[in-house]
């Protein structure tokens, strides 16, 4: 019998699913602005369901920090052969975080964005399941149809609000990650030719017995998954098609997307890092020699489009695409401290884009005709209170000191300082530091003081919960940096975790053996064979 | 009292911002006091803590004290306080307390009080904590958090371009060169095994013999150089003094300019000494020293003038910290108070006077003497102090320069050069020194002011002048008992140990540096006059490549640069990003072909002898997948061709054994050409051909290798047995799963967890669908604008047609295969395709108003109810299983021991497949009433 | 000789493959939505495949006579299903953007001729 507390690991998925199902039951506003009751209530109901959620996520992450695996087996089927949730600390940092992040876009949205479209908060809870979804599950095919539920409520939820720009933008991020769906399938598919397994702890277990021509078949697969992964993860040259998109989508949308390359970048952590990691035998480190020089690239071209923007949202939506290289980096590095970086790089990095992306919003529509173009424009309504925001974002973003930017990468200098390609991670994140500098001061500056009084200036301040909600997010940066020591501990737990494979097969797959499971028998097609 | 030493940091970086902050909110006459106050308060509260702590110091004691932060990093708010950091501390807030007050007078009405002091107390704070950090990562910390604020203090009047460029100068030099020197601090760090001076600054021995002590040394020092000025990182500085004066005075003059050449006396121990060090500090330093002092004798603005003046003499700190002997560095410490307090005095009365005639331009000003006399006469004396005239303090520590260069030029190949460059060097010092004197308040009358009758700023104005002055004179006269003892200290931490016998006096007799002096004096006056008659040092204008030229065209070619080369890939065309994902799958795939794994061969297992309807059914692909890339331009034909490869799909299915998936097939195939045709209905018929040869060529190429690589792996899988888990389903689909058909029961028992999310997938595409088009109506023309025709009219006829028929029969079909599917090929999703495309068909034939009655139920919301029921109906029988503290989806009969429900079985899997049918249903409909709501004719 | 079914089945998905990339690259929404439904058969047909290839076993228990792997085809079950939802969320979108942007050219390009309106 397992009591209510046995069932957590699969509530951030029923949750959000649950609101998205209630919510779609009591139907909506009907596209226009009339009949507004219902969209307030169903704010509320979004909202409520997401603080729980939150509550639920943090739940999660105290029981993971004790280092323990929460294995969920659906249908109470054994692994492998049924679909398991697996929380660990990885997974439960994820969790705290897509709430962390969900919470104030909720907020933020409720403020006005909700209404300018239909179902919002039923597909921003169907998006919260997909992301959820996606970090608890240890089975790959079921990542991939999480992958799918995230997808196409982001695609609903990217073109919310609509206009011509969004939609032509929208064909692009459809088109693109439909092909990347048919990839991950081919990709999902070979890998069960070849270990006959899709669970995950299996799989890690099966791959480095997969030994000569076969091997090379099996790293094909494994490529495959990259590009997918590395797609979403806008891995360079894969992330151009990352900026149109997040400029183009409403700020708190983009904002909810700060999460959204994380998932690719997750999945390769997962995959490349732990599966196909230095125990995959004939496999082992596959992707190692690509992906560092790949993030490098990435961080690069990034900063290079955030030098070119010329809107906001451009900037930042390239600043989250130069802080996906920084952290790809320190994950390309394949050792747990520079992972232990990693990830405390990519909360910060989510946090502090999310809230730029509001920030952003809230500045722009103080800027009258100008709006988001980084241009001279009447001075903003809220000088003192969107300069210092935007200092704190853009000085995190930057990698300046205290703020947890400067700590994530100084843990990554620490991490790198061993390894062979030191020298090119080293330049590389602090001449990305240095023209992100460049970029955000003449930004900066341009905003707040290259002002043209010339201009009516009729702008009002923005409204307490739209400031509230931004500042929320920043406000958790901040907080990474005083409490970064705890934080540090958990990643590098973490980290270790992630490398521990006995470990997390002997979890999974208890009944079959653990790290000895033999799950996989010939296959004749006459039933009740035998090994 | 250790424990209060973090309190001198944090009393100005929490208390003095906040408060300043808050009180500087409104802006009144009141306010503006208050907020002064409230900084002058918050500085003088840090000076007097320091003071408590001096005698500690004084008595040789180190004092220590903080918190750990993030210790596993090696950060923590350690913070220290010996000779060196108090001296630091001390002039910091002192000269923090007479800028405060001076400032307060200075500000102009319309100059936001609260912005200025609540970003000076930031600065201030910033600048304790470099002074005062014992842990290096710290000592980072606050270093950049002086760049930032001293990028928001120069761009105080950020309406002034000068002042944007400026501030975005300051910080690109000063807080670049602070990543570079984070990255040498680390390599450090991990070479002494700790980021705490306290343990640090006896393991010099150790580091310096470290393979990676030059390349370490290296990237410090240039962190030093572009905060201190020097060489050739100097020409940020000038560009600065954009900044309010106070500003000037303060951080370029007294305190962050000086936080370089601190970090070199804080590491001395640790990294000073070697060759290297010797070489590099010293001949930069010397060269900084003539380089600015000979550029400043040409400036007309007075604030650049004093500008170069300060890049002078810091370089001539830096050379005297490059020098070995231990008395070059009590002189370096001397000479870093002598300039503090003469220097700032200066920039005060560069400001009293632009304050009082509205420009700081030499060639303007002159004869100020008759309107400013005190002021004259203060600047004056500092003046003297900085030219080294006798009885002032910087004649001094200019002596202890010179008799260092002729001390220290053996450690030169050419050494003589060194005290003639000194020389050389006091000779501009004098000569611009005059020429700020002569040029301002002599030499004729003013000539063309903008006040045209300038008078003595308020007393309080002057008073910290004057209070700066009467040191310099004091400190000139009886060095020893002055600022003696806290040179002394400082001079000891900086070195290690106390330094040998030295004493500071005036007279030290006849000597060669009193004789460079006099040189210095005279050569001065004579080069200053020289100047101004022969050619008019007026009309004198530089040009040519200047540091700060190079830097800002470096910049500006970056940002060029980016602008060009970011379109080249980021250029907005789907094609080529599709190109670009579909091209690097196959590279990779060829990569991986090339990693030295044996090449991949044909398998052993017994394949299976084609038929002839199989080799039909090949052909038919074939021909129609070929009929498509050729004439896909005809959309109708295109949509039949693609019903057509669905159709062998299907076929294949149904031949290889996989009945489920030909039936699924078969019906998402029949509605999906209903979606296909009905959306065609409101496209262009055709589709044009516009893809160049190129392009044609590159597709070609990347769709055969895909499409080979992809045939090819599929024949290498085909061709091997496989080994699986799937033994599993065979031998419990029966007795656990309750059903005969292994995938059914996979999809809705084993692996049911998938099929809730297809199925939610399902309904947020439908609902998606709705929020695209909802409310949306396209006014069709019978041809578009390039007179291609548009709808075409038979399909209505046919659907009517078909619906008679088809909807009786497909209700009862799908009743019959919505039940069987347990133990046959089947299941709910079927089910619900069939009553779907049957309703659909139905409601088509009834004509679009039908369907508008039907879709204006709500805006759609009919079908989001369905669907809303249909996952609902699927999630309630998941968590049912809760009850008997099962996990999700757990159906009953995979567990006999459920008391009562032996019969549950067959229900839940059934029960759940009913949400998967109903779903379908609400989703398909969803789908194509909203289309047909769209296409609908407008109501005339 | 006779090609065995492997055979055909193996070109048949390469060759379905690179149609549905080649239709994928054109530069109007419509041959790129018929590209991605082209390609997701070729796709299913493949994960079906990597259970290998089996006549007259049919994945129902107890018939006695040998089964084909049932996991590729559940996995090919729920593939189809959201291979379905996509695409007809993905043909509606091109509907919109047509209307919206006065061409179906896939980057929105204006065309030469005005096309009709909303």
């Amino acid at each position: 019998m397992m009591g209510l507390l046995d069932q957590l690991p699969v509530m951030p998925v029923l949750l959000p699913s649950l609101t998205a199902i209630v919510l779609l039951l009591i139907g909506d506003h009907g596209g226009g602005e009339h009949n507004l009751r219902k969209l307030v209530l169903s704010s509320h109901i979004s909202i409520v369901s997401a603080l729980i959620g939150l509550v639920i996520a943090i739940q999660l992450m105290v029981q993971a920090s004790d280092g323990d695996l929460m294995v969920y087996r659906m249908g109470e089927w054994p692994a492998p052969f049924g679909i398991v949730l697996v929380v660990d600390r990885l997974s439960a940092m994820m969790l705290v975080l897509t709430s962390l992040v969900a919470l104030p876009v909720l907020l933020y949205a409720s403020g006005g964005w909700s209404g300018h479209g239909r179902y919002f908060h039923a597909l921003f809870q169907f998006q919260l399941m997909g992301l959820n979804g996606a970090f608890v599950t240890g089975d790959l095919f079921n990542l991939f149809v999480f992958f799918e539920v995230l997808l196409i409520a982001s695609y609903v939820l990217m073109m919310h609000g609509l206009g011509r720009e969004r939609l032509r933008v929208g064909v692009h991020y459809v088109v693109l990650n439909l092909s990347a769906s048919a990839l991950f399938l081919i990709g999902v598919a070979l890998l069960y030719a070849l270990t006959g397994t899709l669970n995950m702890a299996d799989l890690a277990l099966r791959v480095p017995l997969v030994t000569g021509p076969d091997a090379v078949v099996l790293q094909v697969a494994a490529l495959l998954l990259l590009v997918v992964f590395g797609f979403k993860a806008a891995l360079a040259p894969l992330s151009v098609w990352l900026p149109a998109t997040y400029a183009a989508s409403s700020a708190p949308v983009a904002a909810l997307f700060a999460i959204m390359t994380k998932v690719g970048v997750y999945a390769i952590w997962r995959v490349h890092g732990v599966i196909f990691g230095d125990t995959a035998g004939a496999s082992a480190n596959l992707v190692e020699p690509l992906l560092l020089p790949l993030a490098v690239a990435t961080s690069v071209l990034a900063v290079l489009g955030a030098l070119s923007a010329q809107t906001l949202p451009r900037l930042v939506a390239w600043l989250t695409v130069a802080s996906v290289g920084t952290l790809l980096i320190a994950l390309g590095l394949f050792e747990a401290p520079a992972w232990s970086a990693a990830m405390y790089y990519m909360a910060h990095s989510t946090l502090t884009g999310a809230g730029l992306f509001l920030l952003i919003e809230l500045v722009a529509a103080q800027r009258g005709e100008v709006g988001s173009r980084i241009e001279p424009a009447s001075p903003v309504a809220q000088p003192a209170l969107m300069g210092m925001m935007l200092l704190l974002a853009a000085a995190s973003s930057i990698g300046l000191p205290p703020l947890p930017g400067f700590i994530g990468k100084l843990m990554l200098l620490q991490a790198s300082s061993g390894h062979a390609q030191v020298v090119m991670v080293w330049a590389a994140v602090l001449l990305v530091g240095f023209a992100t500098m460049l970029g955000l001061a003449r930004a900066g500056s341009t905003l707040f003081w290259h002002v043209r009084s010339d201009l009516p200036s009729g702008a009002s301040g923005a409204s307490a919960p739209l400031v509230a909600a931004t500042g929320a997010l920043l406000a958790l940066s901040v907080a990474m940096s005083i409490f970064a020591a705890p934080l540090q501990r958990y990643t590098q737990a973490a980290a270790a975790q992630l490398l521990d494979r006995d470990a997390y097969a002997a979890a999974v797959l208890g009944e079959q053996g653990g790290a000895a499971a033999r799950t996989t028998r010939p296959y004749t097609g006459d039933r009740g064979t035998k090994p | 009292m250790p424990n209060l030493l973090p309190l001198v940091v944090l009393l100005p970086l929490i208390l003095g911002t906040s408060l300043c902050f808050w009180a500087g909110r409104v802006d009144s006459p009141a306010r503006r006091r208050l907020v002064a106050w409230l900084a002058a308060a918050v500085t003088g509260a840090a000076f007097v803590l320091l003071l408590s702590m001096a005698p500690a110091v004084f008595d040789g004691k180190t004092l220590l004290g903080g918190v750990q932060w993030v210790p596993a990093i090696g950060l923590n708010a350690y913070f220290r306080l010996d000779g060196l950091a108090l001296m630091f501390g001390l002039l910091i807030s002192g000269v923090g307390l007479l800028i405060i007050l001076y400032a307060a007078y200075y500000l102009h009405h319309d100059d936001p009080a609260g912005k200025f002091f609540t970003q000076l107390m930031l600065f201030m704070a910033a600048m304790l904590g470099v002074a005062l950090s014992d842990n290096l990562l710290l000592l980072v910390v606050f270093w950049e958090l002086t760049s930032v604020s001293s990028f928001l203090l120069v761009g105080y009047w950020g309406h002034r371009a000068d002042a944007r460029a400026g501030a975005r100068m300051a910080l690109a030099v000063t807080g670049g060169g602070g990543l570079v020197m984070l990255a040498g601090i680390v390599l450090l760090g991990q070479i002494a095994g700790t980021y705490e001076l306290s343990q640090m600054l006896h393991r010099g021995a150790e580091i310096k013999a470290h393979a990676l002590y030059p390349l370490t040394l290296m990237l410090i020092l240039v962190g030093c150089f572009t905060k201190s000025a020097q060489l050739p990182f100097h020409f940020w500085l000038p560009e600065a003094m954009a900044a309010p004066t106070p500003v000037s005075a303060y951080l370029h003059s007294a305190t962050m300019v000086k936080a370089g050449i601190f970090l070199l006396a804080r590491l001395y121990p640790v990294l000073g000494g070697t060759d290297l060090f010797e070489a590099v500090v010293s001949t930069v330093g010397l060269s900084t020293m003539v380089f600015g002092a000979y550029v400043a004798v040409f400036r007309h603005d007075i604030k650049s003038l004093l500008a170069y003046s300060t890049i002078s003499h810091l370089g001539l700190i830096v050379f005297l910290i490059g020098l070995p002997s231990p008395l070059s560095a009590v002189a370096a410490i001397f000479h870093i108070l002598n300039h503090a307090t003469f220097k700032a005095s200066l920039f005060m009365t560069a400001g009293i006077i632009d304050h009082e005639t509205g420009t700081r331009d030499i060639r303007k000003l002159g004869g100020l003497f008759r309107y400013l006399p005190w002021t004259a006469t203060l600047a004056m004396i500092a003046a003297a102090s900085m030219a080294g005239l006798p009885l002032a303090n910087g004649f001094l520590s200019k002596e202890m320069f010179f008799a260092a260069a002729l001390e220290g030029q053996q450690n030169f190949a050419f050494g003589v050069l060194v005290p003639m460059a000194a020389t050389f060097g006091g000779i501009c010092s004098v000569a611009y020194s005059l020429r700020f004197i002569h040029d301002v308040f002599f030499n004729g009358e003013p000539r063309n002011l903008a006040n045209k009758h300038p008078h003595e700023p308020p007393m309080f104005m002057k008073a910290p002048v004057a209070l700066l002055v009467v040191t310099c004179i004091a400190v000139g006269v009886m060095p020893a008992i002055t600022f003696g003892p806290m040179v002394y200290v400082a001079a000891t931490a900086m070195i290690g140990a106390p330094p040998p016998e030295y004493h500071l006096a005036i007279w030290h007799g006849f000597n060669l540096p009193l004789l460079m002096s006099a040189i210095a004096l005279l050569g001065g006056v004579f080069f200053y006059f020289a100047l101004q008659n022969k050619f008019n040092l007026h009309l004198h204008h530089p040009r040519g490549w200047t540091g700060r030229l190079v830097f800002t065209r470096s910049v500006d070619g970056l940002f060029a640069f980016a602008s060009r080369f970011v379109p080249l890939l980021e250029n907005g065309s789907l094609q080529r990003y599709v190109a670009w994902m579909l091209g690097s799958a196959v590279l990779l795939g060829l990569w991986a072909w090339t990693q030295g794994g044996a090449p991949p061969v044909s398998g052993k297992r017994a394949l299976l002898a084609a038929d002839v309807p199989a080799l039909v059914a090949w052909a038919l692909l074939l021909l129609a997948g070929a009929a498509l890339v050729l004439g896909h331009h005809d959309r109708f034909r295109a949509v039949i061709l693609v019903g057509v490869v669905g159709l062998v799909t299907s076929l294949t299915f149904l031949a290889l054994s996989a009945p489920d998936l030909a039936l699924t097939q078969l019906s998402v195939e029949v509605v999906s050409t209903v979606l296909l045709l009905m959306g065609l209905a409101l496209l262009p018929r055709t589709t044009p051909r516009e893809s160049s040869g190129g392009r044609l060529w590159r597709d070609a190429v990347l769709s055969l290798a895909g499409g080979g690589g992809l045939a090819w792996i599929t024949w290498l899988m085909l061709t091997r047995d496989h080994d699986s888990i799937s033994w599993f389903f065979l031998e419990n689909t029966l007795p656990k799963g309750g059903g005969a058909n292994a995938v059914n029961v996979i999809l809705v028992d084993f692996r049911g967890y998938d099929t809730f999310g297809e199925i939610t997938v399902l309904g947020i595409a439908a609902v998606g669908v709705l929020a695209l088009l909802s409310g949306w109506r396209v006014r069709k023309p019978t041809q578009d604008g390039a007179g291609r025709d548009w709808s075409f009219k038979t399909q209505p006829l046919m659907l009517r047609m078909a619906a008679r028929l088809v909807l009786p029969l497909a209700l009862v079909a799908s009743v019959y295969i919505y039940w069987r599917g347990h133990n046959l090929p089947g299941g709910g999703f079927i089910a619900g395709l069939v009553t779907g495309v049957a309703l659909v068909l139905q409601y088509m034939a009834q004509g679009q108003s039908r369907a508008d009655n039907i879709l204006h139920a709500g805006d759609g919301r009919r079908y989001t109810r369905w669907i809303g029921s249909g996952l609902g109906i699927a999630w309630l029988t998941g968590v049912g299983a809760f009850l008997w503290g099962r996990p999700f989806l757990t159906s009953a009969t995979g567990h006999p021991s459920v008391p009562v429900f032996g019969e549950l079985g067959l229900a839940t899997a059934a029960l759940f497949d009913l949400g998967v049918y109903i779903t379908v249903v609400g989703a398909t409909m969803l789908m194509l009433s909203v289309l047909g709501a769209a296409s609908k004719e407008p109501s005339r | 000789m006779m090609p065995s079914m492997e055979f055909l089945v193996a070109t048949g998905i390469g060759w379905i493959a690179a149609c549905g990339i080649w239709l994928m690259l054109r530069g109007r929404t419509f041959p790129v939505v018929l590209g991605l439904t082209v390609l997701g058969y070729a796709v299913n047909v493949f994960i079906f495949a990597m259970g290998r290839l089996w006549s007259n076993a049919p994945p129902i228990v107890g018939s006695g006579q040998p089964i084909a792997d049932p996991l590729p085809q559940a996995l090919v079950l729920t593939a189809i299903v959201i291979g379905f939802a996509t695409t007809g969320f993905v043909i509606e979108l091109a509907l919109r953007s047509r209307y919206e942007s006065d061409t179906d050219h896939v980057d929105g390009e204006p065309e030469d001729q005005p096309g009709p309106t909303t």
